[in-house]
């Protein structure tokens, strides 16, 4: 499940305890995650899964649950 | 160049413990948005042994942050101001209409960058004397007028290049100032990966993550140089590095070195070491070979770039290379954290990163051999923000010192030592060419110098022109090389009595018996000047301890002082038998002997 990596990676970027990371965490729930931090996030994520994301999907990826559905959207299965 | 992932990255950042490092304060001023940059700047820093704070100045407000009353990021203790003007927000229709321009829009545009710039770095200087960083405009990829472009005279990229023309010589006349060149950065990454179009028109972040490692790294390079903290020394492994196989086994005929494949990355490699050579980094080697072996391919194989003479220093023999590396620093007297040490294998690789985490390692792939050259050249640990004369002869310089000291060791005795050097001294009296290095050596020259009286270059020139002053300059070069001119004496006459107003030596030559044969030259010339006796003192500094006792050991009798605040007087008469000249000297030639 690309789930896992996904939030392992959200808890990188924004420097938050993994156990804290869930399918709602978005820029309302944690408090580093504002717009450039987001962009950081899609590059990480991009670089992660190796796809990119285009520009409409990433406007849309509003929390974590979102960016795990839109990459298995893409095909991403693990 | 980042072989960690971005995540990573920021993972490693916020397990480190950053605060205990000295603090570097690094403030970007620009009118795209960059922050996608700061792990890496961060990162970068770290891995210095910093702890970065960036600053980020206000979208698009480049001007006003580097005036005084900006929002203050600008500070006289700022590190380094990172800039970057993109000419689509300079100048939209340089950028993006150039096509409709006519002729005297153009040149209205030029000016208005010309004077942003200006008025930046007056800005920005009137503040601080930090390190200025500007990234120059990049090149379009694909130009307004299409081929057409470079077919006209001042077309798109012909108005680009010559705007950054303008910055780089705006940077040059300013101190601790200089230009990063985007198009390079760009050139590597390739431009359709360097750019990111989606952040571009969601964020006005134009530049891809690979852009921006590439970017950061390159400023980088500037900061580690301006920092002092650019590598002095590159320590090579042999086998599957500086020719593929092993010479042991394959022998000088079967190891894959020549022009062409499969051995010409290796030569290509070594003409990139060789490079690092003509820019003052010393060479050394730390092989598990026979040193025998080694040096054969050093000596007689036709495609070998690099040649013995290259080489300070090698520990080519079967201890660990943890060792043999510490081996090399003491016997280059450098510190480790000055050196970087290449190997192909990963053992070897990680003992060293285990055992000594002073010295930067890199790890070159044996099934890569075709990228050695590249994985060297864009490391950019030794460079260095400008090159003097002095760096193009560093290498050669601790080549030499590295031999005197190694055949000092072998040497029986001291004179036996000193008689192998065949030294070769050469006194005259100073002249027009000599004088500004004899006016340099009194004012750098500390530990072998009596009187520590500093000249001027017209100081010398009066010298040279008074009847009663003679100045003596002393040059030694030996069987391994010329040292130049090292030693001066002034030598001043008052009826029958001379007085030694200055002896002596740069540091570079002492402890080979120099000094005796510039005394008996000192004397023989005042007893040809006419005199009976010579005056000498001695004038303690925090650092001439060495020469205390250098006039009472040969022979000059002490003139009692009044008082403690003097300086040290001797005398000695002339008219006995003069000193003697030391026997080790291969052979001493004089203007006094003509």
């Amino acid at each position: 499940m690309p789930k896992e990596r996904v939030f392992k990676i959200i808890s990188q970027l924004m420097n938050v305890p993994l156990d804290q990371v869930h399918e709602h965490s978005s820029p309302e729930t944690i408090a580093k995650w504002d717009s450039f931090q987001h962009m950081n996030l899609i590059l990480a994520l991009e670089e992660e899964f190796n796809i990119k994301f285009g520009d409409e999907e990433i406007m849309q990826m509003g929390n974590a649950g979102v960016i795990v559905k839109s990459l298995q959207s893409k095909g991403v299965r693990d | 160049m980042f072989k960690m992932a971005y995540a990573e990255i920021h993972d490693i950042l916020n397990r480190a413990k950053l605060d205990q490092l000295p603090k570097l304060d690094i403030s970007i001023l620009r009118n795209v948005v960059v922050e996608g940059m700061i792990p890496y700047l961060k990162f970068l820093a770290y891995e210095m042994g910093f702890r970065a704070e960036i600053r980020m100045g206000d979208y698009d407000n480049i001007v006003q942050e580097s005036l005084a009353g900006g929002s203050g990021i600008v500070k006289k203790d700022t590190d380094c101001i990172l800039i970057f003007s993109k000419i689509d927000g300079l100048s939209w229709s340089l950028a993006r209409n150039f096509a409709s321009l006519e002729k005297e829009e153009i040149q209205n545009q030029i000016l208005n960058i010309h004077k942003t710039i200006t008025n930046v770095l007056g800005g920005i200087r009137n503040q601080t004397n930090g390190m200025i960083l500007w990234c120059g405009f990049e090149l379009p990829l694909y130009p307004s007028l299409g081929i057409g472009d470079g077919q006209i005279a001042s077309g798109q990229s012909e108005i680009i290049a010559e705007l950054n023309n303008f910055l780089r010589s705006s940077l040059r006349n300013i101190p601790n100032a200089y230009y990063v060149d985007l198009n390079l950065c760009l050139a590597r990454v390739g431009g359709r990966a360097f750019y990111d179009e989606r952040y571009w028109h969601i964020g006005r972040a134009p530049y891809s993550r690979e852009g921006l490692a590439e970017i950061a790294s390159e400023a980088f390079k500037y900061i580690r140089a301006g920092k002092g903290k650019n590598k002095k020394c590159l320590v090579l492994d042999c086998d599957n590095v500086l020719w593929g196989g092993i010479i042991g086994e394959d022998g000088l005929s079967g190891i894959k070195l020549s022009k062409v494949y499969p051995g010409s990355p290796y030569t290509e490699f070594q003409q990139e070491v060789l490079n690092l050579y003509s820019r003052g980094i010393i060479l050394a080697l730390c092989s598990k070979n026979n040193d025998k072996d080694v040096w054969e391919v050093f000596r007689t194989h036709p495609d070998m770039v690099l040649k013995e003479n290259h080489i300070a220093a090698a520990e080519i023999n079967w201890e660990d290379k943890a060792t043999n590396l510490k081996k090399i620093a003491i016997n280059l007297n450098i510190g480790l954290e000055s050196m970087v040490f290449i190997d192909d294998s990963e053992f070897e690789v990680n003992l060293v990163r285990d055992a000594i985490p002073e010295i930067t390692v890199i790890h070159l792939p044996k099934d890569k051999s075709v990228e050695y050259r590249n994985i060297l050249a864009s490391c950019g640990l030794f460079d260095t923000l400008a090159l003097s004369a002095e760096d193009r002869e560093r290498g050669d310089m601790y080549r030499l010192e590295a031999l005197r000291k190694k055949m000092q060791n072998e040497a029986p005795d001291l004179e036996t030592y000193l008689r192998s050097l065949e030294m070769v001294v050469e006194l005259n009296l100073v002249d027009d060419y000599t004088l500004p290095r004899v006016a340099q050596l009194t004012q750098k020259t500390n530990q072998f110098n009596l009187t520590t009286r500093r000249y001027s270059e017209a100081d010398i020139r009066a010298f040279m022109q008074a009847e009663e002053v003679d100045v003596l300059t002393l040059r030694l070069s030996d069987k391994f090389g010329d040292s130049g001119l090292v030693g001066v004496c002034i030598l001043k006459r008052s009826k029958q009595t001379a007085l030694i107003d200055t002896l002596l030596l740069s540091c570079r030559v002492l402890g080979r018996g120099v000094e005796d044969v510039f005394i008996a030259q000192a004397l023989k010339l005042a007893r040809q000047r006419k005199c009976e006796s010579v005056i000498a003192e001695y004038y303690q500094t925090a650092k001439n301890e060495q020469v205390k006792n250098f006039y009472p050991r040969r022979g000059f009798e002490s003139i009692p002082r009044s008082s403690d605040k003097e300086g040290w007087r001797y005398c000695i008469s002339l008219s006995g038998p003069l000193m003697e000249e030391p026997s080790y000297f291969k052979e001493i030639r004089s203007f006094l002997n003509e």
